[in-house]
């Protein structure tokens, strides 16, 4: 799916505007807003489950050690209501994730953002409108 | 979460996907039925609100909202607040987000809405308020005119008879269980909840439903709650079982109150 800069330019901002939809637990009960975490690396799995489809990354550091991050989305539901389909994401692909990271220090961040490799913007408010913003500064 | 907050984010989610299905192929008109919200979502109608042959309101549709999700003081009327119970309060504050029944995929109960559409049908005998999430699951209410049985099991939507007053449908609930909590705050109830809510269809597209809620259990004195539920034209209910993967609620953290 191709989506013009305008396109995204509008929908972030929409994205900055709006609080989130709640799933059926609180965000902020789970992931810290104020700790924004942009990831970079290949995806190893795809869980395309409710009640919150699931991904995971392989990231490896500058010395060259993995880690692999589990990163939440929205329900497959939401998710296909807003265009995306269980096959959005592969394994293998490479990506960049801007999300927010869990309360309790582990792997596990909301992804807000994807990117591939190719520049393509795949979740743009990953949780269709279920994961807020960074703070603002 | 504040209504005008709910409204801002549903205009994100539906103006972004009006500009989204802009940009997409192919058109709405070849979009397989249950390809996603994009290509069909259809502006909201507008009118008054539909009749049945036998001249009640149609209240069928799928719609979304009508009910607290985030916090169930975002219904009462401006400058009140909940009398609750001081020694329920404090249950209340020691309440952890992670123990919230609906975040383990069990029945939000009543009046709690999910943030998932649900359907409303009529039928003769019967309305029935079928659920997609949160869990995949319907309440009926018994239009046949029945009482309330005497003695009844606790559960977590109760007992539930309707009658109309006007073009209002009123439903009247007892017979709940305490388990469920009626916001991520974990606002309480006991087993002596009782609810009449009111279901006005003000025009096509909106629903408003206005709750009584009476726990004396609870609660110093009986308390109404507003909240608005939205058509959302042209939308099918979609599978959704929450029990499928929620592995991660040991994930939350904190008490129920900071949300």
């Amino acid at each position: 799916m191709r989506v013009s800069v305008g396109v995204l330019a509008g929908l972030a901002t929409m994205v900055l505007l709006a609080r989130p939809v709640v799933a059926h637990h609180s965000f902020a009960a789970e992931y810290d807003a104020n700790k924004p975490v942009t990831l970079k690396g290949t995806v190893s799995k795809v869980e395309w489950m409710n009640p919150h489809a699931r991904f995971y990354v392989d990231v490896k550091d500058e010395k060259g050690t993995t880690t692999n991050w589990n990163l939440e989305l929205a329900s497959p539901n939401v998710l296909v209501r807003n265009g995306w389909t269980r096959n959005s994401l592969k394994v293998g692909d490479e990506v960049t994730v801007e999300g927010s990271r869990a309360k309790d220090g582990s792997n596990m961040a909301n992804a807000r953002v994807v990117k591939l490799a190719d520049g393509r913007r795949v979740f743009a408010g990953s949780s269709g409108g279920d994961a807020p913003p960074p703070a603002q500064k | 979460m504040s209504r005008i907050w709910r409204s801002a984010a549903l205009c994100f989610v539906v103006v972004g996907a009006a500009a989204l299905a802009a940009q997409q192929t192919p058109p709405a008109a070849t979009s397989p039925a249950g390809s996603g919200g994009l290509n069909r979502a259809p502006a909201a109608p507008t009118g008054p609100a539909p009749r049945l042959p036998n001249g009640k309101i149609d209240l069928s549709g799928v719609w979304q909202g009508g009910g607290p999700v985030g916090n169930i003081a975002d219904g009462l009327a401006k400058g009140e607040t909940l009398p609750i119970k001081p020694e329920w309060k404090k249950i209340m504050e020691g309440r952890k987000a992670k123990d919230d029944p609906e975040a383990n995929c069990l029945p939000t109960g009543v009046p709690r809405r999910d943030p998932y559409p649900w359907r409303i049908l009529q039928t003769q005998t019967h309305t029935f308020l079928l659920f997609e999430g949160n869990i995949h699951s319907y309440r009926q209410i018994f239009m046949d005119g029945r009482k309330h049985p005497q003695d009844l099991d606790p559960t977590w939507y109760g007992h539930s008879v309707g009658h109309w007053e006007g073009d209002t449908l009123v439903v009247d609930s007892v017979g709940f269980n305490d388990k469920f909590w009626f916001d991520f705050q974990g606002t309480p109830h006991t087993e002596q909840l009782h609810t009449v809510e009111r279901y006005t269809r003000t025009n096509m597209a909106t629903l408003v439903i206005e709750t009584t809620i009476d726990d004396p259990g609870a609660y110093t004195k009986p308390f109404k709650i507003s909240f608005t539920a939205r058509l959302r034209p042209g939308e099918e209910l979609m599978e959704y079982i929450c029990n499928e993967n929620n592995g991660y609620v040991q994930h939350i953290t904190g008490a129920a109150k900071e949300f």
